[in-house]
């Protein structure tokens, strides 16, 4: 997560279609970005509410704002409203499951998020923290800490040693500043997950050299979701 | 130029440093954190502005309803009464006061229908702000363009207290109770009248401490967990204290412990709050036998 400080646009909005910023519009933001990580045509999803959003997620519309986010419609768009009806049209089935008894660690109002575009998978796992803010902590088991604002590019790779630093370089060489930057593994010489934020935009042929170094496995570009 | 700051006396300290008004300080800093200009900054506060606007209008176009039954047209009542003639006219409030507690509640009342609004400084709280800053212009300026600097300084004011308040305090009611969310708009919307009054920054700022005091402790008990009761109502209410709060520096009377300092306190108080008072729904109004007879009649469907 960036430690950027709070903007005016976070007080001064967001612009959303009622009736909570925390459990409307921030679920709908937290669907949105993962389908960043995840685009094309969605084949299945299940969408977990837990803690207070297990509770009260229809009186929110917190189920038409997680299938909205899906559908790709932002918080501010009217369409929110009929996201379900939309996601029928399309052949999009979503799972509702409200889990009541979900793990102390979580934030009170979480989010996971399960999908399913043909072979590619992703399950993360959300927390909407207030005002509309929201925070990915958790994508396909790596621990994250993803807010949304910047964009961000997910690195899949092997743990050896100098992938950071190429990585880096590569960045560096595109005129690219890092905000962020933390990767974490799933043991020592397994699978690691860098996730990297950053000023600017990021473009095909970075994409494509960082997809091109040895330990990496997969390089997924998420834009921010604030532009 | 620094673009940090936490407090209150931090940004009218950057904002003097660099010869800037606090509104066009906190444009540029928006335009330098989002790589956009500062016109195109300008453009999007006003983008804004205008959706609160439409927001307000659609609350008082026809009686909102919310399927729960809780949110049922208050605000076009309030509205059709204050504009009530001769003897049924209201006897109590100005029009300036009535019609920002209608705005108020036209606001927050299409919110709790699920319509669109902008959450200034949250949804649940949405009403407080624009009412205020719209009534004062449709009763008191109606020549001022709502497009124009000057309106759109009264909303960057307003947000500047709110910044303050999110980073040093917090503005969800999970974790602040109401104080957070309708106390905060208050603040907002005492800050960003005093600055259509044309006041500099310390008077605005005393208005905000003024009105914040009398928000301390505020619990969130949402009936049925829905932003809807006390919610909504609470926004005319808050409408009434922001407008309490600049009349009293009007006035020449400040508050006796600076903004900054209030926030402070209202963290702590935050902090101490229970869980059951802080949008959970296990206390407070939410529990009372009619709270509880309207989560179960809800429920059920």
């Amino acid at each position: 997560m960036d430690d950027r400080k709070i903007g005016l646009f976070d007080i001064l909005g967001p612009v959303m279609i009622g009736p909570s910023s925390s459990h409307t519009a921030g679920v709908a933001r937290i669907a949105f970005l993962a389908r960043r990580i995840l685009p094309g045509r969605l084949d299945w999803a299940r969408v977990s509410f837990y803690g207070s959003l297990a509770r009260t997620y229809r009186g929110h519309g917190s189920d038409k704002a997680a299938i909205a986010g899906l559908l790709g419609i932002l918080p501010e768009d009217e369409r929110l409203a009929f996201a379900p009806e939309l996601a029928a049209r399309e052949g999009l089935e979503v799972e509702i499951k409200p889990v009541y008894d979900g793990p102390e660690r979580y934030h009170p109002n979480t989010v996971v998020l399960e999908l399913r575009s043909g072979e590619r998978k992703l399950r993360v796992r959300g927390a909407s923290v207030g005002g509309g803010e929201i925070l990915l902590q958790s994508v396909n088991g790596f621990e994250a800490q993803l807010d949304g604002r910047l964009d961000a590019l997910l690195v899949l790779h092997h743990d050896e040693p100098g992938v950071i630093a190429h990585v880096a370089a590569l960045l560096a060489s595109a005129g690219i500043n890092i905000a962020s930057l933390a990767s974490r593994r799933k043991d020592r010489g397994d699978e690691a997950l860098l996730v990297a934020e950053v000023d600017g935009r990021v473009d095909a042929r970075l994409i494509d050299s960082l997809s091109s170094l040895a330990a990496v496995r997969q390089v997924v570009h998420v834009p921010s979701i604030r532009s | 130029m620094s673009w940090l700051f936490t407090t209150a006396a931090e940004l009218l300290a950057r904002a003097s440093e660099a010869g800037l008004s606090v509104a066009d300080y906190l444009v540029a800093r928006e335009a330098f954190y989002s790589s956009a200009s500062p016109e195109a900054t300008r453009s999007e506060i006003a983008r804004r502005i205008r959706i609160t606007r439409q927001s307000l209008d659609a609350g008082l176009a026809r009686p909102q309803r919310s399927f729960s039954g809780l949110t049922d047209g208050a605000a076009v009542k309030l509205h059709d009464f204050a504009a009530a003639p001769g003897a049924a006219a209201p006897a109590v409030a100005d029009p300036l006061f009535r019609l920002a507690l209608a705005y108020a509640l036209a606001v927050n009342e299409v919110n709790a229908c699920g319509g669109k609004i902008v959450a200034v400084p949250t949804a649940g709280s949405s009403g407080v702000v624009p009412g205020v800053l719209w009534a004062y212009r449709d009763v008191r300026r109606k020549d001022l363009d709502a497009d124009s600097r000057e309106f759109q300084d009264a909303f960057v004011v307003a947000s500047a207290v709110g910044m303050v308040i999110a980073s040093r305090a917090t503005l969800a009611g999970a974790a602040g109770g109401c104080q957070a969310e309708c106390g905060a708009a208050a603040a907002m919307a005492a800050a960003g009248l005093l600055c259509l009054l044309g006041r500099g920054g310390e008077d605005c700022l005393s208005g905000a401490a003024l009105s914040l005091k009398n928000c301390l402790g505020l619990a969130c008990d949402p009936v049925a967990g829905l932003v809807e009761v006390p919610c909504v109502k609470r926004n005319a209410f808050m409408a009434a204290n922001a407008l309490t709060a600049a009349t009293l520096v009007e006035a020449g009377i400040r508050s006796a412990i600076p903004f900054d300092e209030v926030v402070g306190a209202m963290k702590a108080i935050g902090d101490s709050m229970p869980a059951a008072l802080r949008e959970s729904s296990l206390g407070g109004l939410a529990t009372t036998p009619t709270g509880l007879a309207c989560k179960e009649r809800i429920e059920r469907g």
